[in-house]
Formats: structure tokens, sequence, C-alpha cells
């Protein structure tokens, strides 16, 4: 079955980055471009990961990921934080805020589609 | 004080109310020493804040446009855009190469920010020096084989487990790695590692042309290099051992180097293998 990723990210580069990255693969992709477009988007239908940015507009990626993994049908959602907030400690923030794993920004496409195909095995 | 009578005050009478009107003063004076003291903190917790807040947009803000060039040069040199020639490979792999060197000059430069603004945060937790060795040995090995230098690592058997920040020695030693591969054109470069009486002692050694007395006073200070002309051709902020010392001084260790021209360099830091609290400044 077709995998669904959902890329929360407002950067316009960013997001046709992931989409170029993932354009050889077969894994679906949604977008959203702030925390409250995200929930919507999953309300909608249930993605299989969650690629979160966590500077976002309106709703933060922290606090999209908590609502998230407040909610008991969505919490076994594999969350990958992507960020350029990279001050130390934003790792055991993006861990303390429910995200399974975290990636800082630059990101190599490649190191992140390794990372994307391991949770979705 | 009391008194019925029209007159002079007794000399004592007049003695107190001096030292009354004195001590009022004392206190008027100190009231509003206090508010000032009072004020100038919360500006200054103020400023702190706005300084702190500014590096982590500008972090940000550094960072995005970055994102955008790398990956793109990334996904053009793994062919997302078509298979590249041979010719604009090799450029696409010197774009990459200039674009995470510009990477490391910005983090180098928000690094020391952060460190003057009293920002950075050791994240204590075990590490393993051995696998602090192996993440840096294959993040520069490369570098080294591409120099025809030799690399080595010589760990301590049975190192004790250390408590630290893991991510931060990584890259003190990567610093130290990188300089000596940098600096050395022929030879080699080794890593060693033991523990001694409660502290790592790690070192890296290489052959290059070693560093004279004068300048390894320098070395350790922001914005110094041995020479400006090794920096113009060599590259780098001068940052890198200002920051690695701070960081090695945070957990409570120091750092230093042997050389004389021509016989190489030893640079050595030591500290205590576990540190419980983030050692501030002095």
């Amino acid at each position: 079955m077709t995998k669904r990723i959902l890329v929360v990210e407002d950067q316009a580069d960013n997001r046709q980055i992931i989409r170029d990255m993932l354009a050889p693969t077969d894994y679906q992709i949604t977008e959203a471009e702030n925390g409250e477009e995200a929930l919507a988007a999953i309300a909608k239908q249930r993605p299989d990961l969650i690629l979160m940015d966590i500077q976002l507009p309106i709703m933060d990626g922290y606090e999209a990921t908590r609502r998230i993994k407040a909610d008991a049908s969505l919490r076994s959602i594999p969350i990958i934080a992507v960020t350029s907030y990279a001050l130390s400690g934003e790792g055991q923030k993006a861990r303390a805020a429910g995200c399974d794993d975290y990636v800082p920004k630059p990101f190599s496409p490649r190191r992140l589609l390794a990372k994307i195909r391991h949770y979705l095995q | 004080m009391r008194r019925k009578e029209p007159g002079e005050f007794p000399e004592h009478t007049v003695k107190l109310l001096q030292t009354f009107a004195d001590q009022s003063v004392l206190t008027i004076q100190n009231a509003r020493l206090f508010r000032e003291i009072e004020d100038k903190s919360r500006q200054l917790e103020e400023a702190s804040q706005h300084k702190s807040q500014f590096l982590a947009n500008m972090s940000h803000e550094l960072r995005t446009p970055l994102n955008a060039i790398l990956g793109y040069t990334e996904l053009m040199a793994d062919g997302a855009y078509g298979g590249p020639s041979e010719k604009m490979l090799g450029i696409l792999k010197r774009l990459e190469a200039n674009g995470k060197h510009l990477l490391g000059l910005i983090n180098d430069v928000l690094d020391l920010s952060k460190i003057e603004a009293g920002q950075l945060v050791l994240e204590l937790s075990h590490y393993s020096v051995q696998d602090i060795a192996q993440t840096v040995r294959s993040t520069l090995e490369p570098l080294a084989a591409d120099k025809k230098l030799g690399f080595k690592v010589e760990i301590a058997s049975q190192l004790p487990s250390g408590r630290g920040d893991g991510r931060r020695l990584t890259q003190v030693l990567i610093n130290l790695v990188g300089n000596a591969i940098k600096f050395t054109d022929a030879g080699e470069v080794a890593i060693k590692a033991e523990a001694d009486n409660g502290a790592f002692y790690v070192s890296v050694r290489d052959t290059g042309p070693g560093i004279s007395a004068a300048d390894q006073a320098k070395l350790f200070q922001e914005f110094q290099q041995a020479d400006n002309a090794i920096t113009r051709k060599k590259g780098g902020t001068g940052l890198g051992l200002a920051i690695s010392k701070r960081i090695v001084e945070m957990h409570g260790g120091r750092i230093w180097v042997e050389s004389q021209p021509g016989q190489g360099s030893t640079f050595t830091f030591t500290l205590p293998v576990v540190v419980e609290r983030q050692v501030e400044p002095a």
C-alpha cells in the first residue's frame, strides 16, 4: 500500500526540495504550511509519517506535535522535526514536544530520505 | 527633645538629630541606589533576552537560504533533474563544498556569539570517547586520504563512559583534527585518548609545520590564526580553537598545544570523566 507523508513547511523552496526528493519514490505527499493546516490535513486523511518544520506561522511545529501526540489515535504516527532553529537544546526540545526524530537544517535530502525509509519500513 | 521653653537645643540633642538626619540621607540614597540597580538589571536582562532572540532569528535566517542552496545542489548531483554531465557534476561538488564551508563559518560565528551572550548551554548526558573518535574518523578520514595523510586512532582499552555534552565534544575533536589535516601536507594525523585519575586526556598529533611559541599564545584567542598569510591560503574564521577552548572550559577542563616549528604539533584537552554541571566562565 502506498504510504502517505505529510510535509509541514512554510518555505516554498523547502517544500519543493522535499517534493523533488520524494518524486522518484512512490510515497504520496500532502503539504501544509502551518500547524493548523497540518491538523486539518491529518483530520481529513491519516498520514503514515509527518515531516514537521518547527518555526511556522499561526501554530508552530512544537504545538502541532503536542496536539497530535496527545491524541491516542494519532500518537503512533512518527514525526520527524526538520528545523533550522538550531540553538543548542533544540534536539531535546523536539523530543520533549513528542517528535520521534530530529533533523537540523540544512538537511541532506539523501539522508532525510534514508531516515524516512527507516520509519516507513 | 520635647521642650516646653524656648532656647537653644542642648548639644547632645543636636548631635542626636544630626545622626538621625545623616541616617535618613543614607537611607534615601540607598533606596534610590537600589531602585537604580533594579532598573539596570531589568534592562540588562531584557537586553540579554533580545540578544538571545536575535541570535535565534539570525540562525534561522542564515540557514534557511543555505538549506535551499545545499538541498537543490545535492538533488541535482543525484540526478533528480536529469543526469548531470561529468563537468557539471564537478561544479556541483564545488558548489556543495562552498555551501558547506559557508555553513561552517555561520555556525562558528553563531556559536561564539552564543558563548559571549552566555546562551550556550551544554546538554549533559552519557557519551563514549570511542564513539566520538569514530564519528570524527568517519567524517574526516576522507579529507586526510585526499591529501594522502595517514589517519591513526589510538584509544586506551576500557575507557570509562563519560558524562558531558557529547555533541559539543565531537565538535572540539572535529575542530582539532580538521586543523591538523588542513595544516599538514605530508605524514599523518593521530587521535589518542586515555583516562587517568577521573579525567580524560584526548590529544591530536600531526606532522605539520609546527607553531612558534609566540603564535601558540595567540592561537586560542578569537579571530587569531598563527599567520595571516596561512589564513588566506587555508581559509577559516580563526574561531574554531577559541570555541573549542570555551567548550572544554565549560566542562571544567583545559586545552593546550605543544609544538615546535618543524616538529609538528600536539593539541591536548583534558576534562573530568563525569561533568555534573556546566562551569560558568570566570
